[in-house]
């Protein structure tokens, strides 16, 4: 819901937020805000050890991960998302996730991390590649909000500044295009050799970053890629846009 | 979004077989087709492909067939040996196919215990299903022996002498570790563990190449072949197939996992019958190799580190280092796979009631069934420290062989009481006449066996069958939709 307590006029985006279910599960602080106007999977997974049959598992801690995962739901389905649970026993957490992120055609994994309150989000972009996805996120999660959006593009030396300002005009360009006042809208262009310590130092004056996977598989993006990294240093909520997937 | 029932009212049977709701249409298990759906308590991850399912099947048998059997199967019954592992090969072909068509059926923690139970009852099952548990046990405790031989070699080659043979006191001390590694274990190994098994068939398919080659006289002289048949004659041959029937005790391992396997209907017949060619093969050829390097009785007098002493006659010590090292990995791999596999049956038995519920919890902290764990690691480190290693293998056989022969009687049992809930997605083909071969095929080897491993193998089928009537008699499992 937008600051006015109107319902959203943008089309919510699919937001994934995996979820370890093992133990004591909870989101941080400011989550729920965070993706009040997302459709949101919750991807519950109880990873074990090979040594244990996933059956196994599911049969002594099913019913209570469920119940864990219900609540997380309340939670998120009180601020006005849109939620549904999916709660999986597995010896591969990433193999999971991935699979799931291609099941719901999620537009975005959320990298969890407290945020007080969203005002500022940084989008870092690197080409024209997900420029759809970046936009559509980013306008369907926070164009209603008065959400400032600093669009950040850090560039090698090998890339041409027309280049480079393209990239963000054009991010610019579609962030309008659906909705969000240009008012809001900022770009920064700098360049740099190391663009996940870039990433991360820009990050430091906003609440939340939106940046794009490295790899068209997840798995290496929320297992120790570029985004955790940038995660890790940020200490922030980082969402990552995912590539569309290849038909299979 | 709820679950209409909770785990308890889905059960056909708490842990103290005291019926619950009979009207399930979901199971907390359900049909093959569907059990990695959503059922009310979460799906399950199916992460295992062709491959991996490749790796356990090998992994678990190519430790036993090539690098501690060659020297004991020679003494035997000679270069005939390479016949009894085929015997033995034709034997585990038969009994393969029906039990990936049960696997596709009711893939779940347990196997043949599965099958047999469903199909003819809760005592034959209890009988399985603790005889399996146990066969188990005797079949790591007989890898854990010669992986201590391997391990005492790397003594032997480093030049220290010790008064004792190490072989049974390092056994034991790999099953303590190897226990404790799965109790607290929790890093992913199954790619280590495909890569050692991939390593393990590249460094043996060279060595036997290179192996063949120079027995066929194309490095120089051809060895003399000695006579193919031993004294004992067939007789010896097929007692040695008997004897050596442990080396193909791990592709129905492959069926234990059927739930975590994708595509099963097309997974779990490639692997269960690649696995078992591609051993049987290298097995064959190893015994071709090793009898045409000494002659059997010599290869005899070598005991389980033979492999060690035919390498390094064709390559010096590079080759005898190199079968060591590949012997350690070979042996530690089948170990580890059948205490975990052990563990798994104790679970499987606790699943239906007939031990109880505590031998499969999970331990929170680790994810691991730290008591299942238990119930296999102490026994195979019990069994391990009489270091018999002949008796060890026998008994893990006949216990298997039973299993595998009530596996296929189970199958012609579906097939002619065709029960609803039976809908296998992968069929054997000519199934009943393959099922009535490999059951007469299983039960007609443990005849021949020693008698002292049918009389201890029957012991504890025995004791199990006395546990499920003082425990279990309440229990029905027969005809139950898994």
């Amino acid at each position: 819901m937008n600051e006015a307590g109107e319902p959203s006029t943008h089309p919510k985006p699919t937001v994934l937020v995996p979820v370890a279910v093992r133990g004591e599960a909870s989101l941080p602080d400011g989550t729920a805000a965070l993706l009040a106007n997302a459709r949101v999977v919750v991807a519950g997974y109880y990873e074990v050890p090979e040594q244990t049959a996933t059956e196994q598992a599911r049969e002594q801690f099913g019913e209570s991960a469920k119940t864990t995962l219900r609540e997380l739901a309340a939670t998120l389905a009180d601020v006005g998302a849109t939620v549904e649970t999916r709660l999986v026993f597995t010896h591969e957490a990433a193999t999971t996730i991935d699979r799931i992120v291609y099941e719901h055609d999620c537009l975005a994994v959320l990298v969890a991390n407290h945020v007080e309150r969203v005002d500022d989000v940084l989008l870092a972009v690197r080409g024209l590649v997900g420029l759809e996805q970046n936009a559509a996120l980013v306008a369907g999660l926070f164009a209603d909000r008065g959400v400032d959006v600093t669009v950040y593009h850090g560039r090698d030396a090998d890339e041409p500044a027309a280049d480079a300002r393209g990239v963000v005009t054009e991010t610019e360009w579609a962030l309008r295009e659906r909705g969000m006042k240009a008012s809001t809208i900022e770009t920064v262009i700098e360049q740099t050799n190391e663009p996940v310590a870039a990433i991360a130092r820009q990050a430091a004056d906003h609440d939340v970053v939106v940046m794009g996977e490295t790899n068209p598989s997840v798995t290496t993006v929320v297992f120790g890629m570029p985004a955790d990294r940038v995660a890790e240093r940020f200490e922030g909520p980082v969402l990552v846009v995912q590539r569309p997937r290849p038909e299979t | 979004m709820d679950p209409p029932e909770s785990p308890d009212s889905a059960r056909p049977l708490d842990a103290r077989g005291v019926p619950t709701d009979a009207e399930h249409d979901v199971d907390p298990l359900v049909t093959a087709a569907a059990v990695d759906a959503d059922t009310g308590e979460g799906e399950l991850e199916r992460t295992i492909g062709l491959g991996g399912a490749l790796a356990i099947g090998v992994g678990t048998m190519v430790g036993a067939g090539i690098f501690v059997f060659p020297g004991l199967a020679a003494a035997r019954a000679g270069p005939a040996a390479s016949l009894s592992f085929a015997i033995g090969a034709g034997v585990a072909l038969l009994v393969a196919l029906p039990t990936a068509e049960l696997a596709t059926a009711m893939p779940h923690s347990g196997g043949g215990y599965v099958y047999v139970s469903r199909a003819l009852g809760t005592g034959v099952g209890a009988v399985v299903g603790l005889g399996l548990w146990l066969g188990l046990v005797f079949a790591s405790a007989f890898y854990l022996v010669g992986l201590g031989s391997y391990a005492g070699q790397v003594l032997v080659e480093l030049g220290v002498s010790l008064s004792v043979r190490p072989a049974i006191p390092l056994g034991v001390a790999f099953g303590v570790a190897l226990t404790a590694l799965s109790l607290f274990g929790t890093e992913n190994t199954a790619t280590l563990q495909n890569a050692i098994v991939v390593l393990l068939v590249g460094i043996l398919a060279l060595f036997l190449t290179y192996g063949s080659l120079d027995a066929l006289g194309v490095f120089g002289t051809e060895t003399t072949p000695e006579r193919f048949f031993p004294p004992g004659g067939a007789l010896a041959v097929v007692q040695t197939a008997a004897f050596v029937f442990t080396s193909y005790l791990g592709f129905a391992q492959i069926a234990t996992v059927a739930g975590d396997v994708e595509s099963p209907e097309r997974t779990l017949p490639l692997a269960m019958v690649g696995s078992v060619v591609t051993v049987g093969g290298l097995y064959v050829v190893a015994i071709f190799v090793a009898t045409s390097a000494f002659g059997s009785a010599r290869l005899g007098t070598f005991g389980e580190t033979a492999m060690v002493e035919v390498a390094r006659a064709f390559v010096g010590l590079p080759g005898a280092v190199a079968i060591v090292a590949a012997g350690l990995l070979a042996t530690v791999s089948s170990a580890n796979a059948s205490i975990l596999s052990a563990s798994r049956m104790v679970y499987a038995v606790s699943r239906d009631g007939l031990v109880p519920e505590t031998a499969a919890r999970i331990n929170r902290r680790y994810g691991t069934p730290h008591v299942a764990l238990g119930l296999a690691g102490v026994p195979i480190v019990a069994l391990t420290a009489t270091g018999r290693v002949g008796l060890l293998a026998e008994v893990a056989s006949v216990l298997h062989l039973v299993t595998y022969g009530l596996t296929c009687v189970a199958l012609i049992r579906f097939r002619r009481e065709r029960p609803g809930w039976y809908d296998p997605s992968f069929r054997c083909p000519a199934g009943v006449v393959v099922a009535g071969g490999g059951a007469l095929a299983s039960f007609g080897l443990v005849g021949f066996m020693q008698p002292a491993s049918i009389a201890v193998g029957g012991g504890v089928m025995a004791a199990a069958y006395g546990w499920y009537r003082a425990y279990a008699t309440d229990v029905d499992l027969e005809g139950e939709r898994t």
